[in-house]
């Protein structure tokens, strides 16, 4: 099938890429700062495992190509793919007028971005009027296909998803957009149909309901400390009922992330613009950007609201491991909060170095390490916000060699309290180890 | 001799009893163009004085009487940071305050640095609260402010930061202010400690009011707070002329913001004292505040008499309240936003001017401040206005008005901004009606309906003067100005009066015999030598 992609951040990316793998014909068109010469090269806006190598191989087997013109996209694809961040909404309009202008015949888009609820239906409306101005006869459909894909597992969730999700009215379109995704859909029938609005809303709500979750769960863990309880133990009794489950149960230092965080802050703003009730939503993102500083309070306590001149170490900067994003990332609110009390940060990343050089905006700067020990030089505390694979199991010998001052605050619960408080370290995780 | 036997009175009192005082105002509107020869404009603000029963003639007399009295010197001497305040030996430098460093000399120009520096570390804790980086004992952002002070150390922030309400900030602001506790009682029960920072407002920081509420609330901290070192570093900024009274009390260094004793109580918002006002719409919009005033305050070193704003409409109260025995003012704004703003003038004009002897120490044979009083006027008009319009009592009205609002966009004529808009019209209408009806009485009703009014009961003398001010929007800049102006207005009147604005003795005594009374109320005994009534009362609290 013939497919034009418009958008060439992850979710566009991951889409072209793997339609191409299946033996579509895709043109992929960027639509915010990517650029096509760099695209053509392979040089993507986004660090994904495996991402680079799919592009770059559809591209020499001709079957990915990167254009610029949106008209040319129009002219290409029987199927018209949306697949941008949520921000880039007037971008989105723009391609909409550009196809209600060019389209020569039959036209079906395929919405997987998170716009506000109605999008789809408004966009086929708008299709439908300018073919009609223009005296064109053809038919015209929106369907929407939200995307669930996460960074670091993204091609995976594509090509192996719990579920499709189809909103449209229109049995041909849902027809084709399911045999479009026939190669991932095949052990059991996977796509879910439903209205173009429920579709939408859908994605809001998976969201909405993981992170009030991710919230409860913090907040249960919070409190679990001033019982002495273990929280990893209460996660283990949670978890265990079939009605619960072990998923989204980690106790930690608050969720971020482009998309994630995005989609529950613009769901809260639509019902509230609208005068509709959002007040459990709110408290929990009120929750969550308290819970992203909850290392810097224990560590505040720590040191008798004293931190003027000490050193803190951080490990991770990325809103979760395996990505370079650090959107909406813990890291940059619990470090200025450190650095706005006069504290010196030592940070190592794996991968998220750059982007948060790009988000630091404070005056005050931080010294950004090449190495993970590195960052320990001389630390009163290590601050660890992101569970990246490397910080597991450490050398803890060679941990108390480059500190000063032996205290771990674990957003992420990696470690064992008994194993490192036998290593001689002070321990402070989230609902875990010692209260303070 | 004092001024009441002086030429330029005289002449004035002549020019009165020969007409001028009997002349009904709707007479004087015979002048065609007369709204424009009795009104002055600055920047964004427009007074219209026409509804005032002067003629020029009356204004040539009153700017006479203020040239005799050295207007012109006095309004030097103060802006230069002389020594104006004679009873406690000490400059009035409030408009030092807002000068930016510019345009100054003398004293005025030497106490720029300390102002400045002072503003800066007021600056830093300003924008490291409403960053939410200034931490309570538990690591959270402090999201609640609580300012404890009274008199100037309260109502001048209290009365802006209302008015300034449709600012967003990130800090909700508490006012606690009354002795008895109530308001810090009901106030506790809603905030955290967690987030809870008291700003001590308190010039000689031995203010019993405050320092009581302040006791309050470190006993509510303790219930919480196990540390008294952060208890205090984290929850307590104090503000205040005396430093070594606020590191007794245990307000760190860092914490504290001092001001001088040049700055008069009701003269403080400006100072480090306006430090709520910072708070609620940032140091640019406080430094807006100032600039606002300084405009006013250059107006006032500049301008000739006759054009002068603050000159002119003190001379027009000394004229009212002189000649034409005019002895009560109403403060009428039309608008909720200024609904303290009454009550700040208040303070400022009479702790100003509510005095008997002049500033040789003699008593005056005249009359001085008259009783003031307000309420936002809409609400006003349920309440009071039928004495301004049916009283025996003459009146004399200050209506202020914004001509534009600012939470509604004009552009949309529908919904809410319609409906705002609308009954912003409606409020405006309502301001020019009644001064309208004041100055004009019976001959402001229309001829169709003259029949329906043929009663005694609904008769109208109108004759009540009036002065109209209009601000362009109510901004940190429109309000600097209004209060700058009724500031220097205030001091015209005490150069006239020859009486000193900047003391207030008379609030002393009753503070001393407070105490007296609380050890008679502690140790009954102690009330032996009181008289009967007192006795009384306290045998009916003492249980």
């Amino acid at each position: 099938m013939k497919v034009s992609v418009y958008g060439c951040e992850l979710s566009g990316l991951v889409t072209a890429g793997a339609l191409a793998q299946t033996g579509n014909e895709i043109v992929a068109l960027p639509i915010g700062i990517a650029k096509v010469e760099d695209l053509r090269q392979g040089i993507l806006p986004r660090n994904e495992p495996g991402l680079e190598a799919l592009v770059t191989l559809q591209m020499q087997e001709g079957r990915l190509h990167f254009e610029d013109d949106w008209k040319a996209g129009v002219a290409h694809g029987e199927v018209l793919i949306l697949s941008m961040p949520s921000w880039r909404l007037e971008r989105a309009e723009e391609i909409i007028k550009v196809i209600g202008e060019c389209a020569k015949g039959d036209v079906l888009v395929v919405n997987q971005s998170s716009f506000p609820i109605g999008t789809a239906d408004r966009f086929e409306a708008q299709l439908k009027l300018a073919f009609a101005e223009r005296g064109l006869v053809a038919n015209v459909s929106v369907v929407a296909m939200p995307e669930f894909i996460s960074e670091g597992s993204a091609i995976n969730d594509f090509v192996k998803p719990d579920r499709i999700v189809l909103g449209s009215h229109d049995l041909k379109a849902i027809k084709l957009v399911k045999d479009l995704m026939r190669p991932y859909n095949r052990v059991t029938d996977q796509v879910k149909v439903m209205s173009t609005r429920a579709a939408e809303y859908t994605k809001y709500a998976v969201n909405a309901l993981l992170a009030t979750r991710i919230s409860l769960v913090n907040e249960l863990a919070n409190n679990a400390e001033h019982f002495d309880i273990d929280m990893e133990e209460v996660r283990q009794g949670l978890g265990s009922d079939h009605r619960i489950g072990f998923n989204y149960l980690y106790p930690g230092c608050g969720f971020g992330g482009p998309s994630f965080a995005a989609d529950v802050k613009n769901l809260v703003g639509t019902l509230q613009s609208k005068g509709y009730d959002a007040d459990l939503l709110k408290a929990v993102l009120s929750n969550n950007e308290s819970q992203k500083e909850v290392l810097f309070r224990k560590a505040w306590r720590f040191f008798n609201t004293d931190l003027k001149n000490k050193t803190i170490a951080v490990w991770g900067l990325s809103f979760k491991p395996n990505t370079s994003t650090v959107e909406n990332a813990p890291s940059i609110n619990t470090i200025r909060a450190f650095v706005e009390q006069g504290a010196e940060v030592r940070a190592y990343d794996p991968q998220a170095m750059n982007d948060f050089s790009e988000h630091w905006t404070n005056p005050h700067s931080i010294n950004m390490v090449g190495d993970m020990y590195e960052a320990l030089e001389g630390a009163d505390a290590l601050v660890i916000l992101t569970e990246w694979k490397a910080f597991w199991n450490p050398d803890f010998k060679r941990m108390k060699k480059q500190m000063d001052n032996l205290v771990i605050f674990d957003g992420r619960n990696i470690y064992d309290p008994d194993v490192v408080m036998e290593q001689g370290f002070r321990y402070f995780g989230v609902g875990r180890g010692e209260v303070i | 001799m004092g001024v009441e036997s002086s030429s330029a009175w005289l002449a004035l009192k002549q020019h009165c009893q020969q007409g001028a005082g009997e002349v009904h105002l709707k007479t004087l509107f015979d002048q065609k163009n007369r709204a424009e020869v009795f009104s002055v404009e600055l920047d964004d603000l427009f007074l219209d004085y026409s509804k005032n029963r002067v003629t020029e003639e009356t204004l040539k007399l009153l700017i006479d009487l203020a040239e005799q009295q050295a207007l012109p010197s006095w309004i030097q001497r103060l802006l230069d940071g002389e020594q104006v305040n004679d009873t406690e030996e000490r400059p009035a430098m409030h408009a030092a305050l807002r000068a930016g460093g510019q345009g100054v000399k003398g004293e005025a120009l030497s106490v720029q640095k300390d102002i400045e520096l002072e503003f800066e570390k007021m600056a830093g804790m300003v924008s490291k609260i409403r960053a939410g980086q200034w931490r309570g004992f538990s690591g959270k952002p402090i999201t609640d402010v609580v300012n404890i002070g009274v008199g100037g150390s309260d109502l001048g922030p209290l009365m802006m930061t209302h008015a300034l309400q449709n600012i967003k900030s990130p800090i909700d602001l508490h006012f606690i202010s009354s002795i008895d506790g109530t308001q810090t009682s009901n106030l506790l029960k809603k905030l955290n400690q967690e987030t809870t920072l008291f700003v001590l407002a308190s010039k000689s920081f031995t203010t019993i009011d405050t320092l009581s509420n302040a006791e309050t609330a470190k006993d509510w901290l303790e219930e919480k707070i196990e540390d008294p070192q952060t208890l205090l570093s984290q929850h307590f900024v104090g503000v205040s002329t005396k430093p070594e009274m606020m590191t007794q009390w245990g307000i760190p260094h860092d914490n504290q913001l001092v001001f001088w004793d040049w700055v008069g109580g009701r003269y403080s918002l400006w100072s480090t004292i306006g430090l709520p006002i910072a708070l609620k719409v940032g140091m640019d919009g406080f430094r807006e505040m100032l600039q606002g005033a300084n405009i006013m305050d250059s107006h006032f070193g500049h301008a000739p008499l006759d054009q002068n704003i603050p000159v002119l409409m003190g001379l027009i109260d000394v004229w009212n309240i002189n000649f034409l025995d005019i002895q009560a003012k109403a403060i009428l704004p039309y608008d909720a936003r200024l609904k303290y703003l009454p009550s700040y003038f208040e303070q400022l004009v009479m702790e100003s001017n509510g005095k008997s002897v002049n500033r040789e120490g003699e008593a005056v044979t005249y009359k001085t401040c008259p009783i003031l009083w307000g309420e936002v006027g809409p609400n006003a008009q349920h309440a009071f206005y039928q004495l301004l319009h049916q009283g025996t009592q003459a009146v004399m009205c200050d209506f202020i008005a914004p001509v534009e609002r600012d939470d509604f966009d004009r552009s949309r004529t529908f919904g809410t901004d319609e409906s705002l808009h609308y009954q912003h019209e409606l409020a405006m209408a309502n301001c020019f009606a009644q001064s309208r009806v004041l100055m004009l009485g019976d001959a402001a009703i229309p001829e169709s309906i003259k029949q329906q009014f043929d009663s005694p009961f609904k008769h109208y003398p109108g004759n009540q003067p009036s002065n109209t001010i209009l601000l362009k929007t109510i901004s940190p800049k429109t309000l600097g100005m209004l209060v700058a102006l009724y500031e220097h207005k205030t001091f015209v009147e005490s150069v006239i009066w020859e009486i000193n604005p900047f003391d207030q003795w008379g609030v002393e005594l009753g503070k001393l015999i407070a105490k007296e009374t609380h050890a008679a109320i502690k140790d009954e005994s102690r009330a032996d030598a009181f008289d009967s009534s007192t006795q009384n009362l306290i045998k009916r609290i003492v249980k």
